[in-house]
């Protein structure tokens, strides 16, 4: 089968201002929409810019508008999006070069939180052990693969880039819900204010974008109510 | 499992966040009263200055419909204030925003309160 592609385009060095390619590719119909830009890149134009890695799910690289759905380019098959196809970058985050962003301010968003685990309090001598129940209130947003999927496609976020994001939450409620934590005060102390948690507006774009099917903005209500309760279980 | 808990300092937005949840569990029996009231048991033919003035004539009715004037315009001033967040970047701008929103809302409460109270009370007189 034949599929019409419109890829976004942008070189900084080139372009004043962003335009759209068109390319016809031979596809099957269980090919992915990644393997359709890597024959772009290969057989038609080798100046189209795009991330990716592992190609698979799991890196979170080559996460795209695609028919103006967030997606990661290597999850979606041809025949679930049909023959013409629209490829756009992430909204909200600067265009560095064709489906290129510039991550920074996402990972400086995740950095503000304390993404890592805090006890001050000295190990034990084999492992700090936590029961399967406990381990499972947190299972969910642990699956969080940084693609930045969720945030990109949050109304917020695209008002004011300033607003930490759902996959900055997602990330903190992984550890403020892990009872062998203890930096759960301090993380909710920084999502208590106004770009904070309390600039989500629950429009469940975030959760329909993930590719990872994390149940986010019940994350953030979950975090919302340690805020005003003050109960971490 | 002993439950875990911390301390967070309530803040301007937990506060304005509790108030719309807690605002909008008031409202509900509020509204739904009135409408039953209005529409269902009285009907909107019989509805009248006579019949205005003789239920705000109890202070029930009028604690009644300051209540509801006030939970609902607070109600819709913060929902406006979250929309003017998405244009108003800069927090102090967005600080006295609020203030202003805040003394907007007070001042039509008491406006409408005194309104209901005098109003009243100025028409039963005149009965």
């Amino acid at each position: 089968m034949q599929v019409t592609i419109d890829v976004f385009r942008f070189d900084p060095e080139k372009d004043q201002k962003p335009h759209f390619d068109q390319f016809v590719v031979e596809a099957e119909p269980v090919d992915r929409v990644l393997d359709l830009l890597e024959k772009i890149k290969d057989y038609h134009d080798g100046s189209l810019t795009f991330r990716r890695s592992c190609a698979h799910g799991v890196c979170g690289s080559d996460a795209m508008r695609i028919n103006g759905v967030n997606r990661l380019a290597c999850k979606v098959l041809v025949q679930d999006v049909g023959t013409r196809i629209k490829v756009e970058p992430i909204l909200g985050l600067k265009v560095k070069r064709d489906l290129i962003v510039d991550m920074e301010p996402f990972f400086d968003h995740y950095k503000s939180v304390l993404p890592y685990f805090i006890n001050d309090e000295a190990p034990p001598e084999k492992e700090r052990l936590q029961s399967p129940e406990a381990r499972e209130r947190f299972d969910d947003t642990t699956k969080c693969i940084l693609c930045a999927a969720c945030t990109t496609s949050c109304p917020s976020f695209w008002s004011d880039s300033a607003y930490v994001g759902p996959a900055a939450i997602v990330n903190a409620h992984r550890f403020i819900f892990d009872d062998r934590d203890q930096g759960a005060a301090q993380r909710l102390e920084i999502l208590n204010q106004q770009m904070g948690v309390w600039r989500c507006r629950t429009a469940f774009n975030c959760t329909e974008a993930c590719p990872r099917d994390i149940h986010i903005t019940q994350a953030i209500a979950e975090v919302k109510k340690a805020i005003t309760s003050g109960k971490l279980d | 499992m002993a439950t875990r808990q911390v301390k967070i300092s309530q803040n301007y937005e937990t506060i304005a966040w509790k108030w719309m949840r807690y605002s909008a569990i008031l409202l509900i029996p509020l509204v739904f009263g009135h409408v039953l009231l209005q529409d269902v048991i009285v009907g909107v033919y019989e509805i009248n200055a006579d019949y205005v003035a003789r239920r705000l004539g109890t202070w029930f009715f009028q604690a009644y419909d300051i209540a509801l004037l006030g939970f609902a315009f607070a109600h819709g001033v913060n929902g406006l204030r979250q929309v003017l967040r998405d244009f108003i970047h800069n927090p102090k701008t967005f600080r006295l925003v609020s203030i202003a929103l805040f003394i907007f809302w007070a001042a039509i409460t008491a406006y409408g309160g005194i309104a209901i109270v005098m109003a009243v009370n100025a028409k039963l007189a005149s009965l």
